[in-house]
């Protein structure tokens, strides 16, 4: 029965996906334009001559990255917001739907967009630039689980915030991952960031799935220190998050704020 | 005994201390039963609705549904129970049909395509099947509501204020459904409303709250007796409901 009411979370956000413009767009139109217009100005910066060899393999990947880590936290907040914005959460947590179950509705739903997300992205790349993240598909892929791992601890950060502060604060469903991208180093090296700000980096396991990205993309191989850095920190900060949300929910039932989201 | 609520209360706290929406209230209802729960905005109706499907948590008090702590038991009595409110909606995008068959699938409901049209045509809504819900009128919508209400033939229904937004006519076949529901499947209900006939007509007998209170309960004869302190043929909901309101004004 557990598994029917996790199928029912999935479904209701598949059905929203076939019906609702904003989601399609969020899973095709902005990562296609950005990998577009990225991809364009490695063809300017190249004819320039002000790049190196590897230049646009790392902008690129990082595009097709950034974009798995941001749409995975927008869209667990976003799948809560849904729920407000239709008044429907009620008659969700009225059935015998646990919280833990729609979460992992939710997740389920969310990887199957990154992964369609990531494969559009990453053939565009390869039809239009010559860019083929492929081959290096492989052994991204720990750093891609970490950065997934991060944005879902984000993600329920966020969820849990909106619970508590209502869609008041809904704008940070969209903004809160944006805030990580200068000390995650996404399109640069940290070492061009200031000392206190390269500290703070590496508690970001953001900052290790693409100062690790760079370096699978030239070549380098798998690094060890940056993969276990970030699955290490993501343990953390995902119990953390759990545990906030969990503790979020309990209040939000104590205080009549569930049946009051809006 | 279907439901038995003993020594309920919730507070909530507000700026200027405390406030009790729900102070020390019990009442049972019995199988097959239809309990009217009357009072007027900010009685505690609502709130204890609420408490009763697990959303909100009480400050103290038991509830057993199905004589299982609803507590301990929460997942297992909301399988059989269903509720609809008009202060909720279903996903608007959706269709009539799509909404209904995630909600049948969430209630575990078997043969849950079979199931979806028999609500469909009990309720008259075969032209809205496939409607999105945005496209729906408040009436509409209710019905629909309904619909999903029964989609799991529940044992318990809280319903609040479930015909507030259908016209006379349509309240009235809405009213005739839940009873030959009631009847056919010894349908436990909890029933709020601010019509007064409406309770004369379907409930068995009634919990009248005010400032979160019960300050009368029993048969509608009985309540209306007691509140209005004489001997009366039928009973005087009306009647009853602003006498009630006015002495417990604080």
């Amino acid at each position: 029965m557990k598994r029917k009411r996790i199928a029912a979370v999935i479904e209701r956000h598949l059905y929203d996906i076939r019906h609702n413009f904003d989601r399609l767009f969020d899973v095709l139109y902005w990562p296609v334009l950005d990998i577009i217009m990225w991809g364009f100005l490695t063809i300017y910066l190249s004819g320039k001559g002000v790049t190196g060899a590897n230049f646009k393999n790392f902008l690129l990947g990082a595009v097709i990255l950034w974009r798995i880590f941001y749409s995975f936290s927008r869209d667990i907040a976003v799948g809560f917001l849904e729920e407000i914005w239709s008044r429907n959460l009620l008659n969700m947590f009225a059935s015998p739907l646990s919280i833990g179950e729609y979460i992992e509705g939710l997740l389920v739903v969310n990887l199957f967009k990154v992964i369609l997300s990531f494969a559009i992205t990453s053939l565009l790349a390869l039809l239009f630039y010559g860019f083929n993240i492929f081959p290096s598909s492989f052994p991204l892929l720990p750093y891609i689980l970490n950065l997934l791992l991060f944005s879902l601890a984000i993600g329920f950060l966020v969820a849990g915030l909106i619970l508590r502060y209502t869609s008041k604060i809904q704008t940070l469903a969209w903004s809160f991952a944006g805030l990580f991208s200068p000390i995650s180093g996404v399109f640069y090296p940290i070492s061009v960031l200031p000392k206190l700000l390269q500290n703070i980096a590496w508690f970001l396991p953001s900052m290790h799935s693409f100062e690790a990205m760079r370096q699978i993309l030239a070549g380098g191989g798998f690094s060890p220190i940056h993969f276990w850095w970030g699955f290490v920190l993501n343990l953390i900060y995902l119990a953390l998050s759990v545990l906030f949300f969990k503790k979020i929910f309990e209040v939000a039932r104590n205080r009549g704020l569930l049946v009051k989201l809006e | 005994m279907i439901l038995q609520v003993k020594n309920l209360t919730k507070k909530f706290s507000a700026k200027g201390g405390d406030f009790t929406a729900v102070d020390n209230i019990s009442f049972e209802i019995n199988e097959g039963e239809i309990l009217g729960f009357l009072g007027p905005n900010g009685a505690g109706k609502t709130t204890t609705i609420y408490i009763l499907l697990g959303l909100i948590t009480p400050t103290a008090g038991d509830i057993f549904i199905f004589e299982k702590n609803l507590e301990t038991h929460r997942q297992e009595i909301l399988q059989q129970m269903n509720f609809t409110s008009p202060y909720v909606s279903l996903p608007y995008r959706l269709t009539v049909f799509e909404n209904l068959l995630i909600f049948a699938h969430l209630y575990n409901v078997p043969n849950p395509k079979k199931r979806i049209e028999e609500l469909i045509d009990l309720f008259g809504i075969r032209n809205l099947r496939d409607e999105p819900v945005s496209h729906l009128s408040a009436g509409e919508n209710t019905r629909v509501g309904l619909a999903k209400a029964l989609l799991n033939k529940p044992r318990l229904i809280l319903l609040d204020e479930p015909t507030a937004s259908l016209d006379p006519q349509m309240a009235h076949e809405a009213r005739e459904i839940l009873l030959r529901v009631q009847k056919e499947e010894r349908t436990t209900i909890l029933y709020t409303s601010h019509n007064m006939a409406e309770i004369e007509k379907l409930c068995n007998r009634i919990v009248f709250l005010n400032h979160g209170r019960i300050i009368a309960s029993g048969t509608l004869m009985e309540v209306t007796n007691a509140i209005l302190r004489e001997e009366r043929k039928e009973p005087a909901l009306e009647e009853v409901f602003f006498r009630a309101v006015k002495e417990t004004k604080i």
